[in-house]
């Protein structure tokens, strides 16, 4: 018998899902073999020690205060959100009458202006190279690591 | 009055399926939402638990997932079940949680070189069940496990979910649940060492 149809019956036996006929045929397919035999010892006492673990239970006032928690947090996250988008339109207006009031300056050197100007387009970039960078890896970090076999 | 038309509106929403709660929830009936989250709130901690291995950060993080949920709940699809997707949500929260969790455990680990002192981020097993030396040994070795072998470990042993709806839960074949649940024993197995017959 095939390696993966082997571990596909022991999964079975190990969970007590397998069939009379699926047993035997584990039992006659590992028959002699060290390694499986062995594998399948240890998998049933491994099941038979998580059959009984017994979580602790959390004291109740968790559980009557839980709602109220996840009401405050969602509450907090909507107005956190607003908050920032208002913030975002309060400065972002600022400062685009206060850029348009200084380049329309004619009293500001032109020296100045080109300085503020690279000054500007250096935060622009390096604002948008960050955003970039961070959206990249909570793409694909979460995923990178694969089940080691 | 306010209180008893939340109480009218919870009871009335109390008969409703995940899905027709959904619905209410994405027409803006925070009723609903509640309704939800009472019925999921110790089957969504209880399996964060399991996940993370720490009572605050399940606590939290079962919290986090309900947020989440009320969020995207423009997007959830009424045909498919709800608690599959809402466990989506949990299980990517609880990968990355791990994954931060084991950049502070390795700072820590560095910083406690220096303080010489034990750096601890998982909770005891006395902490979250009553645990003997064997229930010890197999908490921890768990603990040990990479985060999709933990994973299925839990959804077989501790959720008690046949092959064909954990393979639904992660969009796996059923093959692939058996072959990965496999490996994560054979794991297991090593991680616990002679008395276990490695």
């Amino acid at each position: 018998m095939e390696d993966e149809k082997i571990q596909e019956l022991m999964m079975k036996v190990v969970d007590g899902v397998a069939s009379p006929e699926e047993e035997a045929a584990l039992a006659d397919a590992i028959k002699g073999s060290e390694r499986y035999e062995g594998e399948l010892r240890a998998f049933k006492k491994i099941r038979e020690v998580t059959a009984n673990m017994q979580f602790k239970e959390l004291p109740d006032s968790y559980w009557t205060g839980y709602w109220r928690d996840v009401y405050r947090r969602t509450e907090r996250a909507i107005a956190w959100i607003a908050l920032s988008i208002g913030l975002m339109v309060v400065l972002g207006f600022m400062a685009y009458t206060g850029l348009s009031r200084f380049y329309s300056d004619p009293n500001v050197s032109m020296v100045l202006k080109i300085g503020v100007s690279a000054a500007v387009l250096g935060a622009v970039i390096m604002i948008g190279s960050i955003t970039r960078e961070r959206l990249f890896a909570r793409k694909h970090e979460r995923y990178e690591k694969e089940v080691e076999r | 009055m306010i209180l008893m038309s939340v109480i009218r509106g919870v009871k009335e929403f109390t008969g409703l399926d995940d899905a027709q709660l959904m619905i209410e929830v994405q027409q803006g009936s925070p009723v609903a939402f509640r309704v939800l989250v009472e019925r999921y709130k110790k089957k969504a901690y209880y399996l964060a638990l399991k996940l993370v291995g720490n009572p605050d950060d399940a606590y939290d993080l079962s919290q986090e997932a309900f947020i989440r949920v009320y969020n995207a709940r423009k997007r959830y699809d009424s045909t498919h079940p709800f608690y599959a997707w809402f466990y989506t949500i949990l299980r990517n929260l609880a990968r990355n949680h791990l994954q931060k969790r084991s950049v502070r455990l390795e700072y820590a680990v560095r910083m406690s070189r220096i303080r010489k002192k034990n750096p601890k981020v998982s909770a005891s097993p006395e902490c979250i069940m009553q645990a003997d030396e064997a229930k010890r040994a197999v908490w921890g070795a768990l603990e040990k496990l990479q985060y999709e072998q933990r994973e299925i470990i839990v959804l077989r042993h501790f959720e008690d979910m046949s092959y064909q709806e954990i393979a639904d839960f992660l969009g796996i074949a059923v093959g692939s649940v058996m072959s990965r649940l496999y490996y994560a024993r054979r794991k297991l197995r090593d991680l616990l060492g002679e008395e276990y017959g490695r």
